[in-house]
């Protein structure tokens, strides 16, 4: 038992606290979770690739990874934009503004999915005019699937970056410019820098959110195979088709996804902690 | 000494004035990549869900399935948040007041469903639970039903708000330190005195501020619900699958009133959240 | 109450925090353990406290064992560094805790709690306050309230960490006169940490010196002062310079002069270190046999006395001087003058005991 040893405190509650997380922890996350990984091994590796290489369930793989990278990418440009705005220009209506950056993280994901199916549908507000005008179709293609992935992954980057860029101290960038530098020097050589390992993370974390995003993508993707069918779907496709084992190989996939980035986002913040650790 | 300050004010401000321009486009391009994105969806439901008149939507509300699905939803949040509860109190008095070896893997593994596909969540429980899983023919054995049924549905929203308490209280406790409870303890307090007396009046605001979010995705939670619930109507269908049979069966109105009572309730919940977090601003200011 | 100290080791992981550490107080004394910070001296008191187990060793109360005895039940009054004062309380409340928390057979009534907290409030002449929170309160009211809220569980012993560490200068000159006349009235044993000699010296009837979790020297501040044990304690306690010398059977020379060393006339010619405090330097303009060249780089007046910063011309080592304000006119001195130093007045620690590497 590796928890067992511990310095000793006068504090009381230690055994109890730790078994009731580690109790906890175990029946609700762990043991579920390596169902999951036996049920692979319960599959040769030939019949495990198979599941995996199907056509259909690659074309779904890159579909997910893809436009959750595109979605996290357009997110970490927009989302350091407005956090750089609510930090630095107070304009009227800011605190609002500010509150609703996180309605992604409030409302359900199929309350999001109706609602953007409606505004980028064909004969939807928008949808409508970017039809007839661009001959552009968002809904029911996989623009609409980056659509859903932009909106839910919306809040990450902001709130990543709000906190630094507000320590960020208006001094770093007037002493850039009084040894001059430009507003584009100090842009790209000081501020950027530092604000990096937080946009990395948000962009992980965007990223991560919405590898495996399924309420909000399935009414808006049109969901057709080798088109536009996320990973996710195709776990639920499988799962009603009773093919357990292939369910299970796609979504292995998707666990060791999150496990890597998960890892991933562990080591930016232990970066960034770093970071900002040597500056003070 | 006029004269000295006139120069450089003088340099500075035409500059000042050119920069200025750049503020007002840069807001402009932020509120308009908001709108596109949040305010218009938002605004959508709303008035998707009143274009047919009042009378559809208080008939889509008041119906008996919605209703069945408004009391499921508020029993799965009702067990979840408590158990998260308790559980996130336990984790962050022993991660934050004690130090043990594996510390920093055990916050990792708190994080994990986080990072986990909420299908991928349901479908782990079908795994163990299920008629094909680990438990399931034993349990159906004894007439325990939980895939398709109430208790997964419970379960798989346990899953995904696991870490929301927990993670707020973690950091909070931890940036608080153990003095204050040496100093009680120091003063005669048991374990009792120490939980209500000292270490719960500490955090109450990061505390809340988990249950609200955890409340929010507990109630919301769709893709994880999906795979375990089976969609039996007025028996296992939460709201938010309750909205996606009627989205599917073109009622469209009655999704979308459906859909605005779970948008207040996301309105709400940033309402309390921005309160929660400008009393707590305010109580570290002073 | 009487505190003893027996044996007492901690450890953690690899830092060894204290080793072997063994110290009695009396009955009514004000004690400082004085050290550096990460000698030990926070450790023993927690030890003290009951707030670390030590790994060996044991804390006597009045000659009892209080090793088995849970902290709640040892009637410690502690004061933090930081006061750790209960931020959601009111003052009255945070004076008020300790009784609150009695079991309810031992509980007082309401009455007689507002009685108690509202007399310990006059004490530390804050009752004004009793409805403010802890972080309306300036550093030194919330010094003084900690130890309020100590004193109302009527410890038989009293623990103060770094009490002053957190204060500015004058608040700290104030409170520390406050403690001790505080002290001198009611006679509770206690003990307090400090890393600054001043405090201790000013307060204390007795002072720890405490390095790298040992106890260096336990006395009466001008004991520790003038008879130093170590070369560390003469080190920590003020300014000292180091000049090399031999000593023969009682008889030290340093740079050509002859100074009595009668605590090692077993010594044959052996290399020893002398410590000189900077008032004990003679500073002269002549020339002579007996005495150091340096060159003057600097010259600070406070007071009555002028501090001179001074190279030797031998080792190239930075020497300080203390002198008499008069003498320092008398002898006319300016920047870059060369002048003649001799100790007058030395504590010698023979070679192998001295750290030679940080020769001041």
């Amino acid at each position: 038992m590796i928890f067992a040893r511990r310095s000793h405190s006068v504090l009381p509650g230690f055994n109890v606290a730790l078994g009731i997380t580690l109790l906890y922890l175990s029946l609700i996350v762990l043991i579920p979770l390596s169902a999951a990984l036996f049920k692979t091994f319960t599959l040769t590796w030939d019949a495990f690739v198979a599941h995996v290489t199907a056509p259909r369930v690659l074309a779904s793989l890159r579909l997910s990874f893809g436009a959750a990278l595109i979605a996290a990418a357009i997110n970490a440009v927009f989302g350091l934009l407005v956090a750089w705005v609510l930090v630095r220009y107070p304009f009227p209506g800011r605190r609002v503004v500010d509150a609703l950056v996180d309605l992604p993280f409030a409302l359900p994901t199929a309350v999001a999915g109706i609602a953007l199916t409606a505004i980028y549908a064909p004969n939807g507000w928008l949808g409508k005019p970017l039809l007839e005008s661009f001959d552009l179709k968002v809904a029911f293609t996989p623009l609409g699937i980056l659509v859903a992935l932009t909106f839910i992954g919306l809040p990450f980057v902001v709130r990543t970056v709000q906190p630094v860029l507000e320590d960020l101290e208006r001094e770093l960038e007037e002493a850039a410019q009084s040894l001059g530098a430009s507003h584009a020097q100090t842009f790209a050589r000081v501020i950027l820098p530092t604000l990096a390992p937080a946009l990395l993370t948000g962009f992980a974390l965007a990223f991560a959110r919405a590898v495996g995003e399924y309420g909000s993508v399935i009414f808006i993707a049109g969901n057709m195979p080798m088109v536009s069918e996320i990973a996710p779907l195709m776990i639920i496709t499988k799962l009603e088709q009773y093919d357990y084992a292939g369910a299970t190989s796609v979504a292995v996939v998707m666990l060791a996804a999150s496990f890597a980035l998960l890892l991933a986002i562990n080591l930016l913040q232990w970066w960034s902690r770093r970071y900002a650790e040597s500056d003070a | 000494m006029a004269a000295v300050l006139d120069l450089p004010m003088s340099v500075v401000r035409p500059r000042a004035r050119r920069v200025a321009g750049v503020p007002v486009a840069l807001v402009g391009i932020a509120l308009a990549y908001l709108t596109l994105f949040l305010f218009l969806p938002l605004f959508a439901v709303f008035f998707e869900a009143l274009r047919k008149g009042w009378g559809v939507y208080a008939a889509a509300v008041a119906d008996a399935d919605a209703w069945a699905a408004i009391r499921l939803t508020l029993l799965a949040a009702a067990i979840a948040v408590p158990a998260n509860l308790v559980f996130g109190v336990a984790a962050a008095w022993a991660i934050a007041k004690f130090d043990f070896p594996g510390k920093s893997v055990l916050i990792t593994l708190i994080d994990l469903p986080f990072s986990v596909s909420p299908v991928v969540s349901g479908l782990i429980y079908v795994l163990v639970f299920g008629l094909q899983g680990w438990f399931g023919p034993a349990l159906a054995d004894h007439g325990v039903k939980v895939i398709f049924a109430v208790p997964g549905i419970v379960l798989a929203t346990i899953f995904v708000t696991f870490p929301f308490i927990a993670r707020e209280l973690i950091p909070l406790m931890q940036a608080q330190g153990r003095e204050e409870e040496e100093a009680a303890v120091l003063l005669g307090a048991n374990a009792w005195h120490l939980l209500w007396r000292v270490t719960l009046p500490n955090v109450k605001w990061g505390l809340l501020y988990g249950v609200i979010l955890c409340n929010a995705r507990a109630m919301g939670e769709f893709g994880a619900v999906s795979v375990v619930s089976g969609h039996v109507r007025g028996l296992t269908n939460t709201l938010p699958l309750h909205i996606e049979i009627l989205y599917n069966e073109y009622q469209f109105a009655g999704a979308f009133a459906c859909a605005s009572l779970l948008a207040i309730l996301a309105l709400v919940t940033l309402v309390l959240k921005t309160w929660v977090e400008s009393r707590v601003a305010r109580e570290t200011v002073i | 109450m009487s505190i003893q100290v027996i044996d007492v080791s901690k450890r953690f992981g690899t830092f060894e925090a204290l080793h072997h550490v063994s110290l009695d107080i009396e009955p009514g004394e004000l004690v400082a353990l004085l050290g550096p910070s990460g000698s030990g001296k926070t450790t023993l008191l927690r030890v003290i406290a009951g707030l670390e187990v030590p790994d060996s060793g044991s804390i006597l109360f009045n000659a009892q064992d209080t090793t088995a005895k849970r902290v709640q039940d040892r009637n410690v009054g502690f004061v933090f560094q930081h006061y750790a004062l209960f931020r959601h309380m009111t003052i009255f409340e945070n004076v008020a805790f300790g009784l609150r928390v009695r079991p309810r057979a031992l509980r007082p009534s309401n009455e007689a709690i507002r009685e108690k907290v509202v007399k310990l409030l006059k004490l530390v002449q804050l009752e004004w306050l009793a409805d403010r929170y802890p972080h309306q309160l300036s550093g030194g009211q919330r010094q003084r309230i900690a130890l309020a809220r100590a004193r109302a569980i009527e410890p038989k012993v009293l623990l103060l960490d770094e009490p002053f560490g957190a204060l500015d200068a004058k608040v700290r000159r104030e409170l520390r006169r406050w403690l001790r006349r505080l002290h001198d009235e009611i006679h509770l044993t206690s003990v307090f940490v400090t890393h600054d000699q001043e405090e201790a010296f000013e307060v204390a009837d007795r002072i720890v010196v405490v390095n790298r979790g040992r106890i260096e020297q336990v006395g009466a501040p001008g004991e520790v002062y003038d008879h130093p044990a170590t070369p560390f304690v003469y080190q920590f306690l003020g300014n000292v310079n180091l000049f090399e010398g031999r000593i023969s059977r009682g008889i030290a020379h340093v740079s050509g002069r002859r100074l009595a060393a009668p605590e090692h006339d077993g010594a044959v010619d052996a290399l020893a270190t002398a410590y000189v405090r900077p008032h004990d330097i003679d500073v002269s303009v002549q020339k002579s046999d007996s005495a150091v060249a340096a060159t003057v780089d600097h010259a600070v007046a406070l007071g009555s006395v002028v501090r001179l910063e001074l190279t030797r011309h031998d080792t190239g080592d930075v020497v300080e001087a203390e002198i008499p304000r008069d003498r320092y006119d008398g002898l006319k001195i300016v920047h870059g003058q060369v002048v003649y130093l001799a100790p007058r007045r030395a504590r010698f620690f023979l070679e192998t005991a001295a750290p030679t590497s940080e020769a001041a």
